[in-house]
């Protein structure tokens, strides 16, 4: 064929398409092609090589997924659907996982604060120099507690163990706590005193399997709409019971929902279990054969009359005898929390009283039953065990010698090493700065300045250090703006670790994408203080992630959380992750399984406990000056925490409100002169925000919510905590609201 | 993964230990940098290949049209019935993942999304509704975006009902997004085009869910066959969702079912919110120089008929020529608007359904006419006598010009918002070209008067100047009486369109709107008041007054017209699905 001829043949579609053109590079620019791999299609942009599985890297929920590799890097992710957690599907931030990676406000190298205010950028060895040499001359001149540090549970387990012994056998500090403080202490503490080691005991079908469900203080469809999946899974309409003072998605979604007032849970369960004494609706046979304290239980409770739990929790008679009647008429019961029961002065008694509720009707240890508290961040199941914070690396005790030696052993370090007191508490470590005990701080992926308690005095706190390091991904977060020194560190994705989530499932995190400049991994930073601190003999065996790995092995042997059958990373990403425990020689196990089968906990005589208290009053109960409460809590799927990542998605961006806002009962609006979207002034007895108006139903009159992801939301909370578990009380302190027109 | 540039509020250091791994250190014996080399150049490796490969190999999952068949159509289409989405709102619990999966799995750009989730409340203290609401396009049986597109960038396919949208095709011109009543097609201003969801027509073609579908962890979207006569007879009812678009204008097959009865004060929460459109500058200028320019030539030919021919025909060619002017201005400016400028040739492709086709077609021809126009009054100069000829071309500049202004009014009013109805739009745009008609040829007169010392525009201005300023005062009066007149809509107890657009008027764009009055009584009122108290007096006595009046009547009124139509975009009451809080 002529090239002439073969011109003529093109022309004339291509004059065709001058005026009407339906192919071309835009057509191109969106065309999708078979992924391979199983994915379906997908942007041929996007195509991928090769495909990983990971775990993400945001809640504890714990989803895998496929992360789509071009030469080994991450170009896209999809949801793994052969994974017993999330089977094929991811909430927003999971989708969105890689794209908040790059960002311009990533930390791109250390960045030092000159003595004259002003924020440089550094190299390593600088950096490193400084944080040794400045530590030193504190700890030389105030002691080795004058320093201490505030970790996290967003770090692989692996990294954490490693800050930990780090900070605890080789620097020699003795106070260090977790930002799990602010989410989990009450969890930790109310499974350890209940059932002798804090063991959440479900995994994720028992939300398939349950008739009912009570949900107390959880916003699944928000907070956790994967777990909110496998609800809506369930193939035996379940009764969904959901105790929550505001009407939230999951509310909207309840068979009952029980509108209790603020923090009057306690009174509620405790009546509820009356009321399953009385007419003996209890499982007698499990409470003789597992559990203690049940008579002592039952005197306490017998004060709690449908009249006085009426009166207090506001709630109509009928609805507690009803929910009482469900929990009765169910064959697999599970109670099911999370922060609006851990977030309170009295977080770990409450815990408890629904504990109560699941021993005293035996819904324990059997398919779709459980006393089960929902975690938070993606790893702070493993920083409950290997934080080396509030317990010794594997969930043992500091004060205990035998304790301090066994892990020494497996350390191969000299037991004196190992402090043989407690870490103080996250507010004890943030009191300590304010009486200028504690002069230096570090801070490992965690934002205080944003999520502490009583913002203004914490803002004040911080203010007060003479040395504060950040290691963060970001160099823009409201902590690290404080910074004397700032240390880049690469994010999920970026590095190795393991993760555990709130069903006790190990799940593996993999390196997909390069960390940006001079960014590295928790993992290596720590190698690096550690080599600059000159203690490095200590960690001689620390050399990667699955070193460590191989550690909490040795260390957990024996012990409830015992992971010494996992052969290592690649048996775990094989396996679909493993829940512990999955101790050597034990066989083949299932990909879901709960613990307490046998009706035996973790105490010296295998029972659990009964564990009770007299309900306090609102620690900050409305008054004529400050005449509503403040609820706080999660607002969308898309928010996460205090938006360091979150924020960074131009997508995630779109799907929720740019400015902070107050939902207002229609009532409490028309009172106040206030309408929809006007801004308003909030102000409690420590703070004033503003806050733009969202009248609604949702909550009742008298009380209003914020969403806690706003930064400044934090200048109105009460510093109040838990006695037990010193986890700070969030969810409810008194305010008062204006009009603003500023 | 591209690596952002530092934060440049960070000043560098410039050379740093790890580029200079090898710098002598002699005071401290250990190699910390060597070290921290080391660990970076650790850092960059990809490892998860390499170390998970076995498993790569191994473990490729079946394809996924098994697993997501439940949200397929069981068996094919039949006559009479297209594809649509449905969704369960007893399912869709909000948390947006399918905004996401739809952005991820079809390649957008950054910020691009196709699918938005709304929040509907309603109920009451004791029993709250509070319902999430997903919504993607509609694949309208009449959309609205393919009848008002003017190069036919849009397709409804016979079989399947997707309403596709060809990106090659698309002149970035937007009506679009004025024209879907659902907020459907988003412009991309990089790329200079529209784009929007196609039901993942690719996906479905092999068997797969769309995006968002296979993304629902509720398994809350689902596609579905629609009877198209049931879309019909379904759409009278006007019940399409509480607080979406009446469904009767295009038509669209979205179901959203639900088992329970939804309260009957259901609102979407972003329904109190008022916010402005965007203004779309391009447009603004476009109309108002436009209707200055058809106004000018108007006005010209009217007292060409009723005033005294052998003046008047000295002012012709100045006068055309000033018109003329304007008029290529305008298209000029419209051009702007285009996201591809270089394809404006194929607005002539939808002229037959298209409102924006045909303005453009019109102003072509009326451009072209007013050329030759202009061209010829230079030619034939001042005489008193038109030849037929030269009639002819004024009457098609006149005709081409009016069909322009009722094109864009009706590019407005096929939109079906309220501020934008055809009374509304054509009241405005035909009060404009009157306006801006007498001020133009207020300036010709005084820039022929003053400047080019011509006898014949002093005489004008003698002897027709009184009757000039007053037409110019009787429409600057009823135009802004009928644009303050939307205020009354302030007083409506339901928060209507026009009371959003008053709302707007008055709170967040009132400096806008102030100004405009200002503009407009300046203009339009005072200064043809100054000039009309001294009508009759010869122009030579007073030059410097009427020059300075007259500019200032002039600058006002063409101020005042652009921020009226500043405000007749930025005002006005888009309709869209339920937004989300703070939406």
């Amino acid at each position: 064929m002529s090239v002439s001829t073969k011109a003529a043949e093109t022309s004339a579609p291509k004059l065709r398409s001058l005026l009407h053109q339906r192919d071309g590079q835009f057509t191109r620019e969106l065309l999708l092609s078979p992924g391979g791999f199983g994915l379906g299609k997908v942007p041929e942009s996007h195509k991928p090589d090769a495909v990983t599985k990971m775990v993400c890297g945001y809640c504890s929920t714990g989803c895998s997924l496929n992360v789509h590799l071009q030469k080994g890097e991450a170009v896209s992710l999809t949801p793994s659907r052969d994974y017993p957690v999330n089977l094929g599907m991811a909430c927003p931030k999971g989708w969105e996982a890689l794209s908040v990676l790059d960002s311009k406000e990533r930390a791109f190298t250390p960045i030092i604060r000159r003595p004259n205010g002003k924020r440089e950028a550094t190299d390593w060895d600088t950096a490193l120099t400084t944080f040794v040499s400045r530590v030193r001359q504190i700890q030389a001149e105030h002691g080795n507690d004058a320093v201490a540090f505030l970790s996290t549970g967003q770090m692989p387990t692996e990294e954490m163990a490693f800050l930990g012994a780090l900070a605890k056998f080789g620097m020699g500090m003795l106070h260090g706590d977790g930002n799990t403080r602010q989410c989990m202490a009450s969890a930790v503490v109310a499974y350890k005193q209940a059932f002798g080691f804090d063991a959440p005991p479900y995994t994720y079908q028992d939300f398939e399997e349950s008739d009912v469900i009570v949900l107390v203080g959880a916003n699944l469809c928000i907070a956790h709409p994967i777990m909110w999946e496998r609800v809506m899974r369930n193939p035996h309409k379940p009764e969904i019971i959901v105790v929550d003072p505001r009407c939230t998605e999951t509310a909207m979604q309840a068979t009952q929902h029980l509108r209790l007032y603020p923090k009057s849970d306690m009174d509620l369960f405790y009546g509820i279990a009356r009321i399953l004494i009385a007419n003996d609706w209890v499982d007698r046979d499990f409470i003789a054969s597992s559990t203690n304290g049940f008579e002592e239980f039952a005197e306490h409770v017998e004060h709690f009359t449908l009249e006085r739990v009426s009166a207090s929790t506001r709630l109509p008679a009928e609805q507690i005898e009803s929910l009482a009647r469900a929990i009765h008429q169910g064959k697999r019961v599970s109670f099911w929390w999370t922060m609006g029961v851990n977030q309170s002065y009295q977080g770990v008694r409450t815990a408890q009283s629904l504990i109560n509720l699941a021993l005293m009707t035996g819904n324990i240890g059997r398919p779709g039953t459980g006393a089960n508290s929902i975690t938070g961040q993606c790893n702070a199941m493993g920083s409950r065990l290997f934080s080396n914070t509030t317990s010794l690396l594997g969930g043992y005790d500091f004060t205990n010698a035998e304790h301090r030696q066994h892990v020494a052993d497996q350390l191969h370090i000299d037991p004196a090493r190992i402090p043989s007191e407690n870490s103080q508490s996250y507010d004890a470590i943030m009191e300590g700065i304010l009486a200028g005990r504690i002069k230096a701080l570090w801070v490992i992926c965690t934002n205080p300045a944003h999520s502490w308690i009583n913002q203004n005095q914490a803002l004040d706190i911080l203010d007060r250090l003479d040395f504060l390091v950040v290691q963060d991904m970001y160099s823009t977060t409201e902590t690290a703006q404080l910074a004397d020194l700032l240390l880049p560190a690469a994010g999920w994705g970026e590095k190795e670790g393991t993760f555990i989530n709130s069903e006790r499932r190990i799940g593996v995190l993999k390196r997909v994408a390069r960390a940006p400049g001079q960014a590295l991994s928790d993992f290596s930073i720590f190698r690096l203080v550690a080599h600059y601190w000159g203690c490095e003999d200590l960690f001689e065996e620390w050399k990667t992630p699955q070193d460590v790995f191989e550690i909490l092995k040795r260390l957990s042997a024996n012990r409830p959380c015992d992971i010494t059958g996992i052969r290592d990373y690649q048996m775990i990403d094989e396996c679909g992750g493993i829940q512990w425990p999955f101790p050597q020689g034990q066989g083949p196990q299932k990909q879901e399984r709960r613990l307490f089968e046998d009706g035996r906990f973790y105490h010296e005589d295998e029972r659990a406990r009964f564990l009770f208290d007299e309900p306090k009053p609102l620690s900050e109960p409305p008054s004529k000056k400050f005449p509503f409460i403040l609820l706080t809590g999660r607002a969308t799927a898309s928010q996460w925490h205090t938006q360091t990542r979150t924020a960074k998605s131009a997508v995630l961006r779109k799907l929720y409100s740019r400015d902070p806002y107050v939902e207002i009962s229609p009532d409490d609006a028309r009172e106040q002169g206030v309408g929809p979207n006007d801004w308003v002034l909030i102000e409690s007895q420590r703070g004033r925000v503003k806050a733009k108006a969202f009248i609604t139903h949702a909550v009742l009159p008298g009380q209003v919510f914020v969403p806690m992801h706003y930064s400044e939301i934090n200048k109105l909370t009460d510093a109040v905590f838990d006695p037990h578990s010193r986890q700070p009380s969030y969810k409810a302190c008194a305010v008062r609201l204006s009009r603003s027109y500023a | 993964m591209t690596t952002a540039h530092m934060e440049s509020s960070i000043e560098s250091t410039g050379a740093t230990a790890c580029e200079n791994p090898s710098r002598p250190d002699a005071t401290a014996p250990m190699p910390g940098p060597a070290f921290i080399q080391d660990l970076l150049s650790e850092q960059q490796q990809l490892t998860a290949v390499e170390q998970f490969s076995r498993f790569h190999a191994a473990s490729a999952e079946d394809s996924e049209s098994g697993q997501y068949s439940a949200l397929l159509p069981a068996s094919p289409l039949e006559p009479g019935e297209q594809y649509a989405f449905e969704v369960d709102l007893d399912r869709c619990s909000g948390c947006k993942a399918c905004v996401t999966a739809c952005h991820s799995l079809n390649g957008l750009d950054e910020d691009e999304t196709w699918r938005d989730v709304g929040l509907l409340q309603g109920g009451t203290s004791e029993l709250p509704v509070l319902q999430h609401v997903t919504t993607a396009c509609h694949h309208c049986l009449e959309p609205a975006c393919m009848t008002a597109c003017p190069v036919d960038a849009y397709e409804k396919d016979p079989v399947t009902g997707i309403v596709k949208h060809l990106d090659d095709q698309c002149f970035g011109c937007q009506y679009c997004t004025l024209a879907c009543p659902y907020d459907v097609p988003k412009y991309h201003k990089q790329k200079g085009i529209v784009r929007k969801c196609d039901m993942c027509s690719d996906r479905l073609a092999v068997g797969e869910a769309p995006a968002c579908a296979q993304a629902c962890p509720q398994e809350a979207i689902t596609i579905r066959k629609v009877n198209r006569q049931q879309v019909i007879d379904e759409s009278e009812t006007g019940q399409f969702l509480p607080g979406a678009p009446d469904p009767h204008i295009t038509l669209p097959t979205t179901t959203f079912k639900t088992a329970r009865v939804l309260p009957r004060n259901m609102m979407p929460v972003d329904y109190f919110a008022v916010r402005r459109e965007h203004a779309h500058w391009p447009l603004v200028l476009m109309l108002v120089f436009t209707q200055l320019s058809v106004g000018a030539f108007l006005v010209e030919f009217a007292l060409e008929r009723f005033l005294r021919p052998e003046l008047i025909s000295m002012i012709r060619p100045a006068h055309s020529m000033g018109a003329l002017f304007f008029g290529l201005s305008a298209l000029a400016a419209s051009t702007f608007h285009l996201g591809r400028p270089h394809l404006a040739y194929r607005a002539i492709v939808g002229l037959r359904h298209s409102w924006l086709s045909r303005e453009i077609v019109a102003f072509g021809a009326f451009a072209a006419a007013g050329v030759l126009y202009a061209g010829a009054s230079w030619s034939i100069g001042a005489v008193e006598v038109r030849p037929l000829w030269f009639k002819a071309l004024g009457a098609s500049v006149g005709i081409a010009g009016i069909a322009g202004v009722f094109c864009s009014i009706m590019i407005y009013h096929f939109t079906r918002r309220e501020l934008w109805s055809g009374t509304h739009t054509a009241i405005r745009f035909l009060l404009t070209t009157a306006l801006l008609g007498v001020a133009s040829y207020w300036l010709t007169l005084m820039l022929l008067a003053l400047a080019g010392g011509s006898d014949s525009a002093r005489l004008v201005i003698e002897e027709y100047g009184a009757s000039l300023c007053k037409i110019q005062i009787a429409i600057a009066s009823a135009k802004l009486v009928f644009e303050a007149s939307l205020l009354r809509h302030l007083k409506s107890r339901q928060n209507t369109p026009l009371k959003r657009s008053a709302l707007l008027m008055t709170g967040e764009l009132s400096q806008f709107a102030l100004a405009r009055f200002a503009c407009g009584l300046l203009g339009g009122i005072l200064m043809p008041g100054f000039l009309l108290l001294h009508a009759g007096e010869p122009v030579s006595d007073g030059e410097m007054f009427l020059a300075i009046t007259s500019t200032m009547m002039i600058t006002s009124c063409l101020i005042g017209e652009t921020l009226e139509r500043y405000l007749f975009f930025a005002t006005v009451a888009a309709p869209r699905m339920p937004g989300g809080v703070g939406s």
